[in-house]
C-alpha cells in the first residue's frame, strides 16, 4: 500500500503562512492498494488537491468517510473525478437511524450550501452503510467499526499484501476512561489498530490543551500515545491538527511525542506528525504480490 | 511495545464500552449484560453491593449472575431471573422496572427499585443496562435533597 496525506488539519482549512509544511487542508488520505487502486479516506479539502492529480481515464473510486462532519466531506463537491461522466464514485459510511448515507450527504451536496445536487453529478455515484462484517475492494480487505466521537463515526482497517493501515482521525477512546488499566477489548478502535503497520490518529490537542475541549470527540496527545502504545501499531502519524497550531507548534509537539513514545518504550522515530503531501509505503509481505508489483 | 493479548478477544461493541464509561462514572450500582445476556461489567458501586469488584469476578454467564444478590420480593421469595428488569430489557427489547429487595455482601437487605433498557443500535441489540435505586437511600449515591441517587 502507497499511503499519500492529503490533508491532515481537523475542524476547518487553516492556509496561511503559519501552516505552510504540516498543511491546511482538512482529513483526506489517499491509500493505493498493491493492484493500483485508489481509494480515499475521508473527503476533506484535501481531496480536492487528489482529484486534480488523477488523470480522467475511467475508473472506479472509493471514498471511505468515518463521519459526516463538515471538515471530513467539504471536499467533495470540488473532487474533480465526480463530474467525469467515466467515474464510478463508491462512497461508505455510517449508518444513521436517522436518514440514508445519501440523504445526509445530500444535505451538504444542495442548495443553498452547494450549486449543484447529488442527482446532478455526472458521475455514476452510489452510497453504501459500512457493514459491520469485513469486506473486500479489490485485494484489501476492509473492516470499519464505531469509535468514540460525536455522533456516528467510524475507524478504518485496511489489510492488503500482508500490511495493514489503520485510520482513526477522528478519536477520543479516554473519554472517561483510563487507556492505562482498561482490558484492550473494552478499548473504543483496539482491534482496528491492533499491531497495525500504520496507524493514522487524531492528535488534535496537547495535554495542556485537553481538560477545556473535554468531550469534544478528539484525543490528548498523551492518549494518543498510550492508545497507540496499547494497541502495538508499528508506526503512528498525529493527524487532525488543530486548526490554531501552527508549523512551530507542530514541530514542539512532534518533539514531546518522540520523545515521550520512547519513554513508553516505544521504538525510536516511530511516531511522525503528519504533514499534507507526506507519502509512506507500507511494505509488501505475500511474496506473490510483491513479485506482481514488482513487474509492474 | 506494549504486550498484546496473543489470543485475540472480541472487541466489545462501542455502546457497551461508552456504557462501562459511564457507568464507572456513577455513583449508583449499575449492571451491564450483552446481546446474549451475559454480564459483561458491573461499576464500583455495585461490587460494593455484591461484596466484590468486577475485577475479581469477571463476566458471570446468563442465568448465574441473578444470583449474585439474590433478589426477592416482598414476601421473602425468590424472583425468577426471567422476571427481573434487566432480563426482560435485553429479551424484549424494551424498558422495564421492577422493585425488589436485595441482599448485600455483609447480609444486609435493601429495598431497591430497579430500571433497565435495552442498548439498541442501527445493527440491533447490544445488551441492556441497568440501574438500582435505594428505595430507602443506602445504596450508593445521594441526589439534590440527600434523599436518594442523582
Amino acid at each position: 500500500m502507497k499511503v499519500k496525506l492529503w490533508g491532515t488539519r481537523g475542524s476547518i482549512p487553516s492556509p496561511g503562512e503559519d501552516t505552510v509544511r504540516y498543511g491546511g487542508n482538512t482529513s483526506c488520505v489517499g491509500v493505493t492498494l498493491s493492484d493500483g487502486s485508489l481509494l480515499a479516506l475521508d473527503a476533506g479539502s484535501g481531496i480536492r488537491n487528489l482529484g486534480l492529480a488523477l488523470d480522467d481515464e475511467p475508473r472506479r473510486l472509493h471514498i471511505l468517510l468515518t463521519h459526516l462532519h463538515l471538515d471530513h466531506i467539504q471536499g467533495l463537491v470540488f473532487f474533480a473525478p465526480a463530474f467525469w461522466p467515466q467515474t464510478e464514485l463508491v462512497i461508505w459510511g455510517p449508518a444513521s437511524p436517522e436518514a440514508s448515507l445519501r440523504d445526509r450527504i445530500a444535505r451538504y451536496i444542495s442548495a443553498p450550501l452547494s450549486p449543484v445536487e447529488v442527482r446532478e453529478l455526472p458521475c455514476d455515484v452510489s452510497f453504501r452503510h459500512c457493514p459491520e462484517a469485513e469486506w473486500e475492494i479489490g485485494p484489501a480487505r476492509i473492516r470499519a467499526a464505531s469509535v468514540t466521537h460525536r455522533g456516528p463515526t467510524l475507524g478504518y482497517r485496511i489489510d492488503d499484501a500482508g500490511s495493514s493501515l489503520a485510520y482513526i482521525p477522528d478519536h477520543e477512546p479516554a473519554l472517561g476512561a483510563d487507556l492505562g488499566a482498561l482490558p484492550e477489548e473494552w478499548i473504543s478502535g483496539f482491534e482496528l489498530a491492533r499491531e497495525a503497520d500504520l496507524l493514522i490518529h487524531d492528535g488534535q490537542y496537547s495535554d495542556e490543551e485537553y481538560p477545556d475541549h473535554l468531550g469534544w470527540g478528539h484525543s490528548a496527545l498523551g492518549d494518543t500515545l498510550r492508545f497507540a502504545h496499547r494497541t502495538s501499531a508499528r508506526r503512528t502519524v498525529l493527524f487532525h491538527h488543530d486548526p490554531t497550531h501552527s508549523d512551530e507548534r507542530l514541530d514542539r509537539l512532534g518533539a514531546e511525542a518522540r520523545q515521550r513514545w520512547v519513554e513508553l518504550g516505544g521504538e525510536e522515530g516511530a511516531v511522525t506528525v503528519g504533514a499534507e503531501g507526506g507519502e509512506l509505503e507500507l511494505p509488501v509481505k505475500t511474496p506473490q504480490i510483491a513479485e506482481a508489483t514488482a513487474a509492474r | 511495545m506494549a504486550n498484546v493479548t496473543q489470543s485475540k478477544v472480541t472487541q466489545k461493541p462501542l455502546e457497551l464500552i461508552l456504557a462501562r464509561n459511564l457507568m464507572s462514572s456513577l455513583s449508583t450500582p449499575a449492571f451491564l449484560v450483552d446481546e446474549g445476556g451475559v454480564l459483561v461489567f458491573y461499576n464500583e458501586a455495585a461490587g460494593i453491593l455484591l461484596g466484590k469488584r468486577f475485577e475479581e469476578l469477571g463476566t458471570v454467564p446468563q442465568r448465574e449472575w441473578g444470583a449474585l444478590f439474590g433478589p426477592f420480593d416482598g414476601d421473602g421469595e425468590a424472583i425468577p431471573y426471567e422476571e427481573l428488569p434487566l432480563v426482560s430489557a435485553v429479551r424484549d427489547g424494551r424498558p422495564a422496572h421492577a422493585e425488589f429487595t436485595v441482599r448485600s455482601a455483609d447480609g444486609a437487605e435493601h429495598r431497591v427499585e430497579a430500571s433497565a433498557f435495552p442498548i439498541l443500535t442501527a445493527h440491533g441489540s447490544r445488551g441492556a443496562l441497568a440501574m438500582l435505586w435505594p428505595s430507602d437511600g443506602s445504596l450508593g449515591g445521594r441526589g439534590a435533597n440527600g434523599a436518594g441517587p442523582a
